[in-house]
């Protein structure tokens, strides 16, 4: 086990979030190579499997978006543009290639300004079905097989069913591990704050596989050693939305006197609370797992019943995570653009609300500059609460 | 309940063919016969343009409402804001597809009030029994917006079809991978023909299919060729006129009515050409409309072109046909309905992947566009970047960035504002634009003197 994550959990997060890339440059000059992806949609085991580091590139709310309008159109997700324009500034120089799913219009759409404006040796789609009957399931496994296949060139060697399987297996450590720290956000008040846990899934990210778990697992002990630190808040709250991959907007509501203890958001709950079957054809299990178990806007999931089974049975994790994290309301954080999640509000909102759930709806457009306006709406939010 | 906002008088667009002038009334009869056949109790599914499955409704005598097509109608019209109201009142955000917000704002109030909204464009859209969604590589909003719409009308049930086609890449040719993506798309066909089975009761007449898809096949060619006709100098119809003359195209392909219609443009087109007539006058400066759905609410830009002396001989939106003589397969062999439609489907996505691969740094977008610029005589290029559509309207400018880099460097115009949402739409600005530009393709000709 390398020794950059040994024995310094939150230390260790706090340097790879604060220089969000340092491991995955080290690595690369040790002749590591590095494939960037966007999207929890892309599957990272068949990337470990094939020897390389998948690493998540992502954004910077901090950072005005210049760079990429002179390649991408403004109508594209603020978030997609503003990891473009790091890409294009330079701080992802380590990639040897880019993974692009099909998550999302904005994603798919981008793929070949990605592709083109970087000249990277590698690079590939991954045209993931919207649907999730058997026929759209074969498909996906027939796309996966593309893409092992594809990456095995790139890897100049064959992917075995064995690696696959290991990677697999460390993958799912992964997750297990996450879930186990949001046990710890159970807690009242919770024994990690939200902003915590935000930059350990973001440092997270940035590093090798195996090295996420040992950090999390050094995090995790570290929490418990510490105890209860933190101090009592007047509500805990849960977040919904598609990719956060900054901690202000959580440390926005964490300012504003409640705590952040339960997400539905990538990186978060939806891309860890679900894990990868091990299966005979290892792919089978992959594309089980991403097309049916991880709950995505993205994803077309058919109506079976009547309109209230069908909105449980895609909004039904949200309701058992608000259970099971004494959650006292939501807050719904949408990006402008965005067309998954965008067309969901409407039915998100009212279904958490019938299970008495205030919801606070909220677009934004990744940036700083809109972070005085929804402190306002969040204030004004959390005293409802507190008179309720 | 939105209030009621009196639509702003409308300008109508001069056509230059006959053809184009008659698509107007022949819209306004669909959408009423949609009306119509909702109150005979005849089966009505909402459907999108360009999802394969246009024989298989029509060979089921299933009634399609073009919910794209109702959108924008009232955009048209300038009729839409008070639906976009509805719908951003509904917590749908107003950067999402206004063809979609004003379906569901629509709808919205219809289910409200148990009847069409107050002076409905065109008699209003007529509530469905089905909802034909689809997963593309191409358009979040086609299996967003009927999921969307189950809130209003949870009793409808809604089909996604799925209809990927091979990406293009640099490390495997499509045809590596084509099989199995027919395979799924046939899959899924099927399930459809189930789904409409099961909730009209019918059964599918596979012969009439065939037919159908033979018609299809037939009209995909006339009307490439009677696009191909537009190559002529001075050219007898712009864009502006294909803005009208897709309908037959994308709303009614898989009828005799449709292969007519391109029967009728195709002799009326032929005609202008013997005479020498162009869709203009004088004809200065040939363009290409290189991207993006119009203003719907704008199409006089069209004629502002023209008075400046500018035509559009061709467009790559809404040409959604290639020739089928023209694949690299023979398509005649392919008996089976659904399969040939999935192959059909295919092979249009990949048409320009072959010719992309022999120009390095090209890309099939891009090669399309140096192909028209060839084969129409092509002084500039225009697009437009409507807000709230990421489907059609992302890539262009890399486009441009391309062609310049792999191609030649060509006048362009990026003109901005939206499909359906006229608050986006300045005309003193776009004007100005068009004027600047003009100007351009004047310098680059006088240089070239």
């Amino acid at each position: 086990m390398p020794e950059e994550a040994t024995g310094e959990g939150l230390a260790a997060v706090d340097r790879y979030h604060q220089d969000y890339g340092s491991r995955a440059r080290e690595l690369k000059r040790q002749g590591k190579k590095i494939l960037g992806y966007l999207c929890a949609f892309v599957p990272v085991e068949i990337i470990t499997a094939a020897g390389f580091m998948p690493f998540r590139i992502k954004g910077d709310v901090n950072e005005p978006i210049t760079k990429a309008d002179t390649e991408m159109e403004t109508i594209v997700c603020p978030l997609v543009r503003s990891c473009f324009d790091m890409a294009l500034k330079g701080n992802y120089e380590f990639l040897d290639g880019i993974v692009i799913p099909h998550a999302c219009d904005s994603i798919c759409r981008t793929y070949d300004i990605w592709k083109y404006s970087l000249h990277l040796p590698y690079s590939h789609f991954i045209n993931m079905p919207h649907g999730t009957g058997k026929p759209s399931l074969d498909f996906y496994q027939a796309v996966l097989n593309t893409f092992r296949t594809s990456l095995s060139r790139f890897a100049g060697r064959e992917i075995s069913d064995q690696e696959l399987t290991q990677a697999i297996g460390l993958h799912n450590q992964n997750r297990a591990k996450v879930r186990e720290l949001y046990e710890l956000r159970k807690a009242s008040p919770p024994l990690i704050s939200g902003t915590e846990v935000a930059r350990v899934l973001i440092a997270a990210m940035s590093i090798p596989v195996e090295e996420s778990i040992k950090m999390l697992g050094d995090v995790i002990e570290e929490v418990k050693q510490r105890g209860g630190v933190l101090a009592q808040k007047s509500a805990r709250i849960m977040v919904v939305g598609a990719q956060v991959d900054s901690v202000a907007f959580i440390e926005l509501i964490e300012d504003s006197g409640a705590w952040v203890v339960a997400d539905d958001l990538c990186p978060g709950a939806r891309e860890f609370f679900s894990d990868v079957t091990v299966t005979a054809d290892p792919i089978e299990g992959i594309a089980e797992r991403y097309l049916r178990k991880v709950k995505c806007g993205r994803t077309y999931r058919e109506m079976k019943g009547n309109y209230e089974e069908y909105l449980e049975d895609r909004f039904g994790h949200m309701s058992r995570m608000i259970e099971g994290f004494n959650v006292d309301g939501v807050v719904l954080y949408i990006y402008k653009y965005c067309d998954p999640f965008g067309f969901e509000v409407p039915q998100i909102k009212s279904y958490i609300e019938s299970k008495g759930t205030p919801v606070l709806y909220l677009e934004d457009e990744y940036s700083m500059s809109t972070i005085g306006r929804l402190r306002t709406r969040i204030q004004a939010f959390l005293e409802l609460l507190g008179s309720k | 309940m939105t209030e009621e906002k009196k639509p702003e008088e409308r300008k109508k667009r001069r056509t230059a063919t006959e053809a184009a002038s008659r698509i107007g009334p022949m819209v306004k009869a669909t959408i009423g016969g949609t009306v119509q056949a909702r109150e005979e109790g005849k089966p009505i599914a909402y459907s999108f343009i360009c999802c394969c499955y246009d024989e298989i409704i029509r060979a089921m005598d299933i009634v399609p409402v073009w919910t794209e097509n109702y959108a924008g109608v009232c955009g048209a019209k300038r009729d839409a804001q008070r639906f976009l109201e509805r719908a951003e009142a509904e917590n749908f955000s107003r950067s999402l597809c206004t063809y979609a917000l004003c379906g569901l704002g629509f709808d919205a109030w219809r289910e409200e009030l148990g009847e069409m909204p107050p002076e409905s464009p065109w008699g209003g859209q007529a509530r469905p029994d089905m909802m034909l969604g689809s997963g593309q590589m191409l358009c979040d909003p086609r299996n967003k917006w009927y999921q969307a719409s189950q809130r209003y009308m949870p009793d409808v049930p809604v089909y996604d079809v799925g209809l990927p086609w091979p990406p293009y890449e640099d490390d495997y040719d499509y045809r590596e991978v084509q099989d199995y993506y027919v395979k799924y798309i046939v899959e899924e066909l099927k399930g459809l023909v189930q789904f409409l089975e099961k909730h009209t009761g019918r059964k599918m007449d596979w012969d009439r299919l065939s037919e159908l898809v033979d018609l299809a096949d037939r009209t995909w060619n006339l009307i490439w060729e009677t696009y191909e006709l537009r190559k002529a100098v001075p050219t007898p119809m712009g864009t502006g006129d294909a803005m009208n003359t897709m309908v037959p195209m994308v709303f009614m392909m898989g009828t005799q009515e449709a292969y007519d219609f391109y029967k009728e443009l195709n002799d009326e087109l032929k005609h202008k050409i013997a005479n020498k007539e162009g869709e203009i006058p004088d004809e200065k400066y040939r363009l290409i409309w290189g991207g993006g759905l119009p203003a719907w609410f704008a199409l006089t830009d069209f004629n502002y072109f023209n008075n400046k002396g500018a035509v559009f001989p061709v467009e790559t939106t809404y040409r959604m046909v290639e020739a089928i003589y023209h694949f690299d397969i023979d398509l005649s062999k392919i008996t089976d309905p659904l399969e040939h439609v999935a192959w059909r489907w295919v092979k249009f996505w990949t048409y320009w992947y072959d010719k992309a691969k022999k120009r390095p740094g090209s890309h099939p977008d891009v090669e399309r566009l140096i192909q028209y610029i060839e084969d129409y005589k092509i002084d500039g290029i225009v697009m437009h970047e409507a807000f709230s559509c990421r489907s059609w309207h992302v890539g262009l400018i890399w486009q441009l960035n391309q062609l310049k880099k792999v191609y030649r460097d060509i006048p362009s115009l990026i003109l901005e504002s939206d499909i359906v949402d006229i608050s986006s739409y300045n005309e003193a600005d776009t004007r100005a634009r068009i004027d600047a530009f003009i100007d351009t393709l004047e310098a680059v000709k006088s240089r070239g003197r």
